[in-house]
């Protein structure tokens, strides 16, 4: 006990106050009172958090509460499975419940059907060309429409050069550009934050694809290098597909899922 | 001198909390109502302002956090040690580092979301972005939870640390566990220290105060030491040597004889023999304390010779019982005393070993470095050096100064040295006096000068005053023979004073600041407007020649200007004109008509507005001199510049003008309508 806690020392010497327990146990008893109260009063963004917290809790007491009941609770185990003495072919059916497990391998055997290069986001939500390239107007009297700017994140190489500024017909702004990508192994249920190495496909069209438009859906190619992965052959594999599956320009990020 | 008091570090939030204070602050700090018809530069304002805020709020909950918590590099040793001891050194330095790296993380997601806003082309993509920016800084917060957790913990224990002043007069009581060490400070102090007869009744660092020759004197308490190796003592063994290191302190080593505390006298004694390189230095008592139950007489003689190992050259035996308050007191004076001699020795010997008055320098030492070995290694100088090192020495050659020199040459002022001796460099030790030549543009100066120039001056002067003696200047200078007659000489002046007129003139009309009219339109004009002062009608007569009406109507007709005339006066005048002299020329008649044919007619123009009043040009004139004059009177009569209107006059301003009031108004016409 250091010098400084003179509540300790106090308590130690002579003892609690008489009334400290009772108070206490009043205190508690009071506290679901004082609770509904301010949930009464509370509202907007306080309210809003002060619920989800109570909520929360409620839950893990709802579920502590289970835990102490499950003893009284009959348990469905031991119903299903009879004691004593039963015939073998009897023991199979009953015991295991296979439903689920073999809707399972239905699904699993679907997807295997579905095709190889089927990808995690089959179909996205087709983009107006006006919302990815926004008209950049020019010239001295700001009456020229050619030039266009992306408004969507893009990756563009490291060794690209622009065009002269003057004639340059499609902008691709530095703060929209991205060179890497949270990547998700589907298997290993791992993410790392892997390089972009080019964008192999942008479901919005050819054009997109080309300028390096990342939108959801976009299959990335991704320096796998440092996950160590090794093909059937032997040789280290470099780059890897990935599909995206967030919205970068929405969340200032890039998310991926690895095709594997 | 700093003080050292952890007791005003700020409570470190938990991480929830972190992130909740916040997030609401944000919300409450920062506009809350935006639409989505607003201007986009405003919407992404309103959502920037957003994210920076609450990058900024994190940033300087955790700069607070980083400020208050003491860094262990400052503080003194003791506390250094102390803090290691207690909370771990390297886990300490980890937090404040995660923290440390938590900002700047913070800082740069902050930095990323702004740049990515600035291009949100709508509502909906900034609101997403400043939810992604705000997520991402909360979730980083969240990692921190156990880093702010063990901070925390660190804070309420820091906080409840005795403060110790690690540089004043201190006592340090150390020993066994269980000897008396906790009694005495209670007698000595009134820190009321718990004292229970079992060992470790004292777990941490206990501080007590007292006076003594009305000085503040520090007493601290320390846990019991068992004897075993460094590496073996626990945390709370451990403040005791901490303490024990880094003060320096009278200390008073506790030693039960009786052997009540469960340790024999040889534990104690090897104990003090182990920790004997921590006493190096400072003052030493070595207590043997409850006399009441046993002394050192009582003891067996092997126990004696025990006891006497202790002794060494500055250890002191005190014999004393916290019970019966025996030798209490006397044990205090003594510790004190000696304490102060020591300090006061350590103050003069360290300003002996500075010098006189550096009080400076006191705190600093100076490491010499040792003799590795024997062997002598002295600098090594050259033979010739050396040699004429001793010369030197020998026979000092005195050289005349030269203010020497200045003395005996009639002193300051009289005497200017001769800066040419110092020359040098020079081949030929003679050539040092010889005279510089002057070289100008690369060329001497000498070589231009003319040896002869005085005397051929001196010549010309001469001659000039014989002129002035024979009188050969005394002629008028004004009489001039120009061999001009008289009437000749009247028209060369009237010439001059022509073309002085002339250049006049036209001075003044340059002067102007008008825009020029070009010369040949000039011209026209000119005839044309000086049709009533000496026109070119009356200069034609002055030179001899009859009116050419044709060549003047043909100059006229080329100088008017189409369209309307000025007067109405100057039309009927030529038209008069006109009439009377050419009417029988049939060909210019029709002429006349087809010009006027061709013209648009002239509009009527109203007279001249003042001219309203009067009968005719003359009397108008007449009434404008009238005017003047009576004006001038006045002028003259109040004094110039009374009739004008001033700054002192009263003024009322149309406040509501009518044309501005009236009406509806329409996109900006407030002010002007």
């Amino acid at each position: 006990m250091p010098q400084g806690d003179y509540i300790e020392l106090h308590r130690k010497r002579h003892g609690f106050r008489l009334d400290h327990f009772e108070r206490k146990r009043k205190k508690e008893a009071r506290r679901p009172h004082e609770l509904a109260e301010y949930e009464k009063k509370a509202f907007g963004l306080k309210a809003k958090l002060h619920h989800k917290k109570r909520h929360q809790e409620k839950a893990v007491m709802r579920k502590t509460i289970a835990m102490h009941q499950q003893r009284e609770n009959k348990h469905k185990d031991e119903d299903v499975i009879p004691s004593g003495a039963v015939p073998s072919y009897l023991l199979d059916r009953e015991g295991v419940s296979r439903a689920k497990v073999l809707s399972n391998t239905v699904k699993q055997k679907r997807k295997e059907k579905a095709g190889k290069w089927a990808v995690p986001l089959p179909s996205v939500r087709p983009i107006a060309e006006e919302e990815v390239f926004k008209v950049v107007k020019s010239g001295k009297r700001k009456k020229k429409a050619w030039k266009r700017m992306i408004t969507k994140m893009t990756f563009v190489g490291q060794n690209f050069t622009r065009k002269p500024p003057k004639l340059e017909r499609f902008i691709r702004p530095m703060g929209l550009r991205v060179t890497k990508a949270n990547v998700t192994h589907p298997e290993l249920q791992a993410t790392f934050q892997l390089e972009i190495l080019g964008v192999k496909k942008n479901p919005q069209g050819a054009v997109t694809t080309q300028l390096g438009v990342i939108t959801k859906g976009t299959v990335v190619e991704v320096n796998v290098s440092d996950l160590g992965l090794v093909t059937p052959s032997g040789k280290v594999v470099w780059g890897k597909y990935a599909q995206v599956t967030n919205n970068p320009e929405l969340d200032g990020c890039v998310n991926a899922v690895l095709l594997v | 001198m700093v003080v050292y008091n952890f007791k005003k570090i700020a409570p470190v939030p938990t991480s929830k909390d972190f992130v909740d204070v916040v997030l609401s602050k944000t919300q409450r700090q920062t506009p809350t109502v935006v639409h989505k018809q607003y201007a986009i530069g405003r919407i992404r304002a309103f959502y920037m302002r957003k994210v920076k805020y609450a990058q900024q709020c994190y940033e300087e909950k955790i700069a607070r956090i980083l400020d208050e918590f003491p860094r262990l590099n400052d503080i003194h040793p003791f506390y250094a040690d102390l803090m290691n001891v207690l909370y771990d050194r390297d886990h300490y330095k980890l937090a404040l580092g995660q923290l440390n790296m938590a900002r700047g993380l913070i800082d740069k997601i902050g930095k990323d979301y702004l740049r990515l806003l600035k291009f949100g082309d709508s509502l909906y993509r900034c609101k997403q972005l400043k939810r992604a920016a705000l997520g991402r800084m909360c979730t980083l917060m969240k990692k921190l939870k156990s880093s702010l957790e063990y901070l925390e913990q660190v804070r309420q224990h820091l906080a409840r640390l005795p403060s110790i002043d690690p540089n004043t007069r201190t006592l340090l009581i150390c020993g066994f566990p269980n000897v008396g060490k906790s009694s005495f400070m209670n007698k000595v102090t009134r820190a009321d220290v718990e004292v229970q007869p079992y060992a470790f009744t004292t777990k941490s660092l206990f501080v007590g105060h007292m006076d003594y020759k009305y000085l503040r004197w520090q007493v601290i308490d320390t846990p019991g030491i068992l004897d075993h190796s460094l590496e073996e003592r626990n945390t709370i063994e451990m403040q005791s040597v901490t303490a024990l290191v880094h003060l320096k302190a009278c200390i008073l080593y506790f030693v039960d004889l009786s052997e009540q505390c469960g340790y024999s006298i040889k534990q104690q004694v090897s104990l003090f023999q182990n920790i004997k390189p921590l006493f190096e230095g400072k003052p030493l008592m070595v207590v043997l304390n409850k006399s009441d139950m046993k002394t050192v007489d009582q003891c067996s003689p092997e126990e004696q010779e025990l006891v006497k190992t202790m002794q060494g050259a500055n250890v002191q035996f005190i014999t004393c019982s916290t019970l019966t308050e025996e030798g209490v007191t006397g044990l205090k004076t003594v510790a004190c005393d000696a304490l102060l001699t020591h300090r006061v020795n350590t103050k003069i010997s360290r300003a002996e070993k500075a010098g006189k008055e550096s009080s400076v320098l006191d705190g600093i030492h100076v490491a010499m470095p040792e003799n590795r070995d024997t062997s002598e290694r002295p600098p090594i100088i050259p033979s010739s050096v050396m040699a004429r090192m001793q010369q030197g020495e020998t026979t000092k050659t005195q050289r005349k100064l030269q203010k020497e020199i200045q003395e005996e040459c009639g002193g300051a002022g009289v005497y200017s040295m001769d800066y040419r001796e110092q020359y040098l460099g020079l081949k030929k030790e003679d050539w040092k006096f010889d005279i510089i030549p002057e070289i100008m543009d690369g060329k001497n100066i000498a070589d231009f000068v003319d040896p002869d120039i005085e005397r051929m001056l001196e010549e010309l002067e001469r001659e000039e005053e014989e002129r002035e003696a024979r009188g050969e200047y005394d002629e008028d200078p004004d009489a001039l023979d120009d061999g001009l007659t008289e009437v000749e000489r009247e028209q060369l002046d009237a010439a001059r004073r022509k073309k002085a007129t002339l250049r006049h003139e036209s001075m003044m009309a340059r002067s102007r600041n008008h825009p020029t009219m070009p010369r040949t339109v000039a011209a026209n004009r000119r005839g044309d407007l000086s049709a009533r002062g000496r026109s070119m009608d009356e200069h034609l007569e002055e030179l001899g020649y009859d009116e050419d009406i044709g060549a003047r109507k043909r100059a006229r007709s080329m100088s008017e200007a189409r369209g309307r005339s000025r007067t109405r006066k100057e039309r009927m005048d030529v038209e008069e004109g006109e009439e009377g002299e050419a009417m029988d020329v049939d060909g210019e008649r029709a002429a006349k008509k087809m010009r006027m044919a061709s013209r648009s007619r002239s509009q009527s123009v109203p007279r001249d507005v003042a001219g309203h009043a009067y009968k005719d040009k003359t009397q108008q004139e007449k009434a404008k001199k009238i005017t003047k004059k009576v004006v001038k009177s006045a002028m003259k009569v109040k004094g110039k510049g009374t009739a004008r209107k001033g700054e002192a006059d009263r003024h009322v301003p149309n406040f509501k003008p009518k044309h501005l009031l009236t009406g509806k108004r329409g996109i900006g016409k407030t002010d002007r309508r």
